[in-house]
């Protein structure tokens, strides 16, 4: 018996349960989708603040996922607040994230002077779309084991797929990004319509169904 | 196996009970839950559930508070430090027993 694995297993079980309402992927989707309009406008227009619209989008995303999920997820399924365990391995993943890109910064600015650098500079420019794809890919893997959602291992491949396919055809960078946004938040919306069928709202006394404990 | 199974002794049997061992798991890895999570999860009627975490509180595993949230009754449960502890335990006492046993 191994018990460490189940309790696991039962963790997993848990945040699945929680994030199988699709919130999660549409604000993900839809920030993607910021993200491909943001670059779309700035080379079309010209108008560079439209770039500012994604960046600004993860402090306005978390008070609306919240007010969403208090008013379509909890009152179907429940509230659970998780340990901190998860949070700080959520976090531990952010941070190694931030110094990976940090270091990559710093290679990159390094490799102006260095010949070493430089061709490796050149490589990744050269083969941009592969590499954004498997860091895609990555960071998507590393998310859907943290949280135990397998489906966010489907969109890394998706991401991976499209890049891979863009480094061969000459379709703009923000093309793709807008496909991916687009797939996700139909699953998404997908999800939740399955989620709201699946749970509907309980009626009239329903919600006081709790027994005096 | 030890001739004398003393271990078994060890076991906690107001967890051991699969229902009880099924709530305490999963309080046991989150924070908190309210009722309606819990009920959904482990796929319980409200009045097996509250019977099981009535037992579980008067043994003061688990906390319940009652509130009021938006003019709706809510029932926030958590494991109490005493009711990790017991847990922790039971999973020990659980595997040496397994252990204990010949191979």
């Amino acid at each position: 018996m191994n018990k460490t694995t189940s309790l696991k297993e039962v963790e997993k079980r848990t945040y699945m349960s929680y994030h199988q309402d699709g919130l999660l992927d549409i604000f993900v989707g839809v920030y993607v989708l910021l993200f491909a309009l943001g670059i779309l406008l700035m080379t079309v227009t010209d108008f560079s603040t439209w770039f500012v619209i994604p960046a600004i989008f993860p402090a306005i995303m978390v008070p609306i996922w919240v007010s969403a999920k208090k008013q379509i997820t909890m009152p179907r399924i429940g509230y659970v607040k998780f340990r901190s365990r998860g949070a700080n391995r959520l976090m531990a993943v952010f941070l190694g994230l931030m110094v990976s890109g940090l270091g990559a910064f710093a290679v990159f600015t390094f490799a102006s002077s260095q010949g070493w650098a430089l061709t490796l500079r050149n490589l990744i420019i050269s083969n941009g779309m592969i590499i954004i794809g498997i860091g895609a890919a990555a960071i998507s893997s590393l998310f859907a084991y943290t949280m135990g959602l397998k489906r966010l291992y489907a969109y890394g491949l998706l991401t991976l797929a499209l890049f891979f396919t863009g480094q061969f055809i000459t379709i703009p960078f923000e093309y793709f990004l807008l496909t991916i946004g687009l797939v996700i938040i139909i699953n998404g919306s997908v999800l939740l319509m399955q989620f709201i069928r699946k749970y509907p709202l309980p009626q009239g006394d329903e919600v006081n169904v709790e027994k005096p404990l | 196996m030890s001739k004398n199974p003393s271990n078994l002794k060890n076991i906690d049997r107001l967890i051991h009970e699969p229902t009880r061992l099924m709530i305490m798991t999963q309080l046991y890895v989150v924070e908190s839950a309210d009722f309606l999570f819990l009920q959904h999860q482990l796929q319980m009627t409200p009045g097996n559930l509250s019977s099981h975490l009535s037992k579980l509180e008067e043994a003061g595993y688990v906390e319940i508070v009652k509130e009021f949230i938006e003019r709706k009754p809510h029932t926030a449960l958590e494991l109490t430090k005493k009711g990790r502890k017991a847990f922790r335990e039971y999973q020990q006492n659980l595997k040496q027993v397994f252990s204990d046993l010949p191979k």
